[in-house]
């Protein structure tokens, strides 16, 4: 047991490099493609919802081949097999995010945004101090349910070759053969990983509810 | 037109509709400088969304808005200005619930005004202080009852110093007794010669603190008069049927 576990930690700085790289990206990314989502205007609408169905329409591994096979290794770009797995994990999981942030604003009551245009706010004021506080409290619970589901879906990029606790997995199995063993510690491994995300959630919950109520 | 006759705000056969439906049909209304404009009438008359017209929460889908004789237009720069001179209190208060009321006050002469943080906190605190809540700068409006929460909304529109103060049924969401504290720093705002355009359903307000009266119904202008004497000596059928109906409640 202690010898599969010093065999698969090699991967764990892997995993919690995509997970984390991947988060970053689409947590950064999901929220133009929300407010794009939202616009009055259908032709700045309609190329943000076609982006997001067709990211959330095609499996993730198939995007991570597109990507890594062909995008990234033409003779202009070569991409790392890190990099082709937070390209690919990040857009999907920009998707998916942009669908929490958009569940985020439709919460803040309508009163809340003609109050801010009454003040005549700019709009970037209008988000950062007003909708986006507000907002954020209905997005941190799906939030981090996306971070684990990431964390869980980051196994993929092993298949391209990522150096992560599953590729880890597969190696030592095709030389000792114990798959049982093996995988069953990979799978407590993602068990033990998803708990810090699930703990930091919980606790961000906690904090921003008591800050839009609280004195 | 010399300046002293013309209207601080004067709408022009403004029509507002929701999606095909009219509900303000043609309304023109001058308001002079220092006037207290109460519209008054029955639920669905179209007062609100008059209110609303005049700094574009509901675009008019006609008319003209004019603000010390200049037309509002439709661009983004144009209503920016607009709504800086013309402040706005909600019926349900739309305080912003993660900021104290302070900040709450202070945002949008920062942010909108570009006034320094120190000046900005100085003129917060003279506006909370002037609806008498200085001591709940530093509280947030859900610890506050709806009375100190409206009179929060009032500071925060004050601070931009506006022309023209909108208030869209300011105390029903309140009961009597809060809605009384809410109308006193209202009555006080008029004394100290703010413009304002209110639209209510307390008629005593109407009457004592208003210089005119105008009656809405079913999206037009029925009848307008100076306070005291559309009240007492209201001449459209109408309107005799609507303030009967209020009186004998």
């Amino acid at each position: 047991m202690s010898t599969i576990l010093s065999e698969l930690a090699a991967g764990i700085p892997q995993t919690i490099g995509i997970t984390l790289a991947s988060f970053v990206v689409a947590a950064v990314l999901g929220l133009p493609l929300a407010v794009l989502r939202r616009s009055e205007v259908w032709l700045v609408r309609l190329p943000a919802v076609v982006v997001v169905e067709v990211l959330r329409a095609v499996p993730p591994i198939v995007w991570l081949f597109l990507i890594y096979y062909s995008l990234g290794s033409t003779d202009q770009v070569r991409l790392t097999t890190f990099q082709a797995a937070v390209i690919g994990l990040g857009l999907i999981y920009a998707a998916h995010l942009s669908e929490a942030y958009r569940a985020g604003l439709n919460a803040v009551p309508v009163g809340q945004w003609e109050a801010t245009r009454a003040l005549a706010l700019p709009r970037r004021q209008m988000y950062a101090r007003v909708i986006l506080p507000q907002a954020l409290v209905v997005v941190v619970p799906p939030m981090a349910t996306f971070a684990i589901a990431l964390l869980k879906d980051s196994a993929i990029a092993s298949v391209i070759g990522a150096t992560d606790i599953t590729f880890q997995a597969v190696q030592l199995t095709q030389q000792d053969l114990n798959g049982l063993g093996n995988f069953t510690v990979a799978g407590l491994l993602y068990i033990a990983l998803g708990v810090p995300f699930a703990l930091v959630a919980r606790g961000a919950d906690r904090v921003l509810s008591r800050r839009l109520v609280g004195s | 037109m010399n300046p002293e006759s013309r209207p601080l705000l004067a709408l022009d056969g403004v029509c507002v509709a929701y999606r095909h439906h009219e509900v303000v049909h043609d309304v023109s209304l001058d308001v002079a400088s220092g006037e207290v404009v109460a519209l008054i009438g029955p639920s669905g008359a179209g007062k609100s969304s008059l209110l609303r017209a005049i700094n574009f929460l509901e675009p008019p889908s006609k008319g003209r808005v004019v603000l010390e004789g200049a037309e509002v237009g439709g661009s983004r720069r144009s209503l920016d200005a607009l709504r800086r001179d013309v402040g706005m209190v909600f019926q349900s208060f739309n305080l912003f619930p993660h900021l104290t009321a302070l900040q709450n006050v202070m945002l949008a002469p920062v942010h909108t005004l570009g006034v320094s943080k120190e000046q900005a906190r100085e003129r917060a605190m003279r506006q909370l202080t002037h609806v008498g809540l200085a001591e709940h700068a530093h509280v947030k409006p859900g610890k506050c009852s709806g009375g100190q929460q409206q009179r929060i909304a009032i500071a925060r529109a004050l601070a931009m110093e506006p022309k023209v103060m909108l208030f869209d049924e300011p105390t029903s969401a309140l009961d009597p007794e809060l809605g009384a504290e809410v109308l006193a720093t209202m009555r006080s705002l008029a004394a100290e010669g703010m413009t304002m355009v209110v639209v209510t359903h307390e008629m005593h307000f109407a009457e004592d603190v208003a210089d005119r009266v105008v009656f809405m119904a079913d999206g037009r202008i029925v009848e307008q008069n100076a306070a005291g004497k559309l009240m007492r000596d209201p001449q459209h059928p109408r309107t005799q049927r609507f303030l009967n109906a209020v009186r004998n409640r």
